[in-house]
């Protein structure tokens, strides 16, 4: 079978003027099963942003190919929509007209919208705050209005880089819980970069390690904690032995 | 105590700041006149308040002042809108396409440096001494300052903004009018602070130099004809008229621009 997303001998170097150039991605495998759960953790510089930017079609590799549904990936499509660090959100539009962002690109009806809008905001918990402007909003809030956004052209696979990096401890963990409720209802592949072993492995199907840039798949390891997730499994000893053994592998690659 | 008075602080606290700036403008006229009292000062080169007032009623009595101003208007908003209307695009292009930005910048920068009343007298050859003349001055002044706050506005843009735009497969057109365009706004609003008072000296300018009519050809003739007192009202009106409208944009950026309070 071949895998939804599929990339392979993946390479990227940046090259700013006037000075040496990065090599970001350098030989870079991965393979995406459809509706997976994929954490990717790593040290920080290590490309993993790199590589969302790449599968949404922000930047071309050098070289290397990346398949999705068998197609190479050539720029934006509306199979795929990224759920930013720093939110993106446009601070003149309000919560709805935010979320709306993606389908008005693609001149979908206002009508339409609207409709898709309205089940989204009640999707991700934000009824009553549509006609809120971003900066009234709480850093969780804002979050949701991203990942309703990311939502509303109903893509097939959801990039998510480190979203929950910008908030609070406690929000972050309500904010998995809700991952998780939305997941379950909204059934996307998502590919989640995060630096956070525990958030990787309480949300994931499948946490793969990256190297110290440039970056490579190191190692890959299958989460078998059942479904639905409770919060109460961080707490087990097959949580913590996972969390050990992906940390022994990644402490290596992490430069100080 | 005082927490229980402070929802109703008295007129004179709640409005501190004004009354305070209103004092001092009073107390400065009151000196004015004043100085008067104690030294004998040439009527035919100064005036004092009091004169200034009765040449205000006189005007405005005979309908002077308003005509004049009328007449100042028309140039004044026909320059300031084509301003807006060349400034704004060509800013944004230049900002957004830094090749265009780079070769435009010198020329730009030369145009707004440079004192353009000197070239007054020639566009008043070129144009006439009618309102096109003096809209064309007035727009030359006034469209530099929307140019270079938009420009810079544009390269402030948040790059995320535009990356959330393509990545959901916006073009450049959704980049311009969705993201440059809105993110812009309030540095039009700061080049209009600037552009203001630039187009009223455009206004005056021309007016000075060749015009049979209008607020500018009012200063200069009442100075020709040594009527001090409405000159002085003349120029206090413009004056006014300036603090106005700056203030009212400073006012109007706060109103319109709620997103940019929780930066």
């Amino acid at each position: 079978m071949v895998p939804y997303i599929h990339a392979r001998n993946v390479n990227l170097t940046f090259r700013p003027p006037n000075r040496a150039p990065i090599s970001a991605l350098d030989g870079f495998d991965i393979d995406v099963e459809e509706g997976e759960f994929l954490s990717i953790v790593g040290p920080s510089g290590c490309g993993k942003s790199t590589f969302l930017n790449i599968l949404l079609g922000l930047l071309k590799p050098d070289s290397g190919e990346v398949l999705m549904h068998g197609k190479k990936i050539t720029g934006p499509g509306s199979d795929r929509a990224m759920v930013f660090q720093e939110f993106g959100l446009l601070p003149w539009r309000t919560v709805q007209n935010n979320i709306e962002l993606g389908l008005e690109l693609k001149r979908t009806s206002a009508a339409k919208r609207r409709t898709v809008a309205e089940r989204l905001v009640s999707l991700v918990g934000l009824g009553g705050f549509e006609n809120h402007y971003p900066h009234e909003l709480s850093g969780g809030m804002k979050q949701r209005v991203g990942l309703a956004r990311a939502l509303a052209t109903d893509p097939d696979v959801l990039l998510m880089d480190e979203p929950f990096a910008a908030l609070d401890a406690q929000t972050r963990d309500l904010m998995q819980v809700e991952l998780l409720r939305i997941w379950r209802e909204a059934r996307k592949t998502v590919l989640f970069v995060t630096h956070q072993i525990d958030e990787a492995i309480y949300l994931s199907d499948r946490v793969m390690v990256m190297s110290k840039r440039p970056g490579r798949a190191k190692k890959s390891f299958i989460v078998e904690l059942t479904r639905p997730r409770e919060y109460e499994m961080r707490v087990t000893p097959e949580f913590n032995d996972l969390k050990l053994e992906i940390w022994n592998t990644l402490k290596d690659e992490i430069v100080v | 105590m005082a927490a229980q008075d402070l929802p109703h602080a008295s007129f004179i606290e709640r409005y501190r700041n004004a009354v305070l700036g209103g004092l001092a403008v009073l107390l400065f006229f009151v000196a004015w006149q004043a100085l008067f009292l104690i030294v004998p000062f040439n009527p035919l080169f100064i005036t004092k308040p009091s004169l200034i007032a009765t040449g205000y009623v006189d005007l405005l009595e005979s309908g002077d002042l308003l005509h004049d101003l009328a007449v100042s208007a028309v140039p004044f908003f026909l320059g300031l809108f084509a301003a807006v209307i060349v400034g704004v695009p060509l800013g944004i292009v230049m900002g957004w396409r830094v090749r265009i930005g780079y070769a435009l910048d010198p020329l730009m920068t030369v145009f707004y440096a440079s004192p353009l009343v000197a070239l007054a007298p020639l566009l008043v050859i070129f144009f006439g001494v009618g309102t096109a003349g003096k809209t064309i001055i007035v727009f030359s002044l006034a469209v530099f300052p929307f140019i270079f706050n938009v420009s810079s506005g544009v390269r402030a843009v948040d790059r995320l903004l535009v990356n959330v735009v393509r990545s959901l497969g916006g073009r450049e057109r959704d980049i311009y009018l969705k993201i440059l365009f809105p993110s812009v706004l309030p540095y039009i609003v700061a080049g209009a602070r600037i552009a203001v008072g630039r187009a009223l000296i455009g206004v005056l300018v021309g007016e000075f130099f060749a015009a049979s009519e209008g607020i500018g050809h009012a200063i200069s003739r009442f100075g020709d004809i040594f009527a001090i007192d409405r000159m002085f009202a003349c120029i206090l009106t413009v004056m006014v008229i300036a603090v106005v409208l700056t203030e009212g944009i400073r006012w109007a950026e706060r109103a319109a621009f709620p997103w940019r309070v929780g930066r």
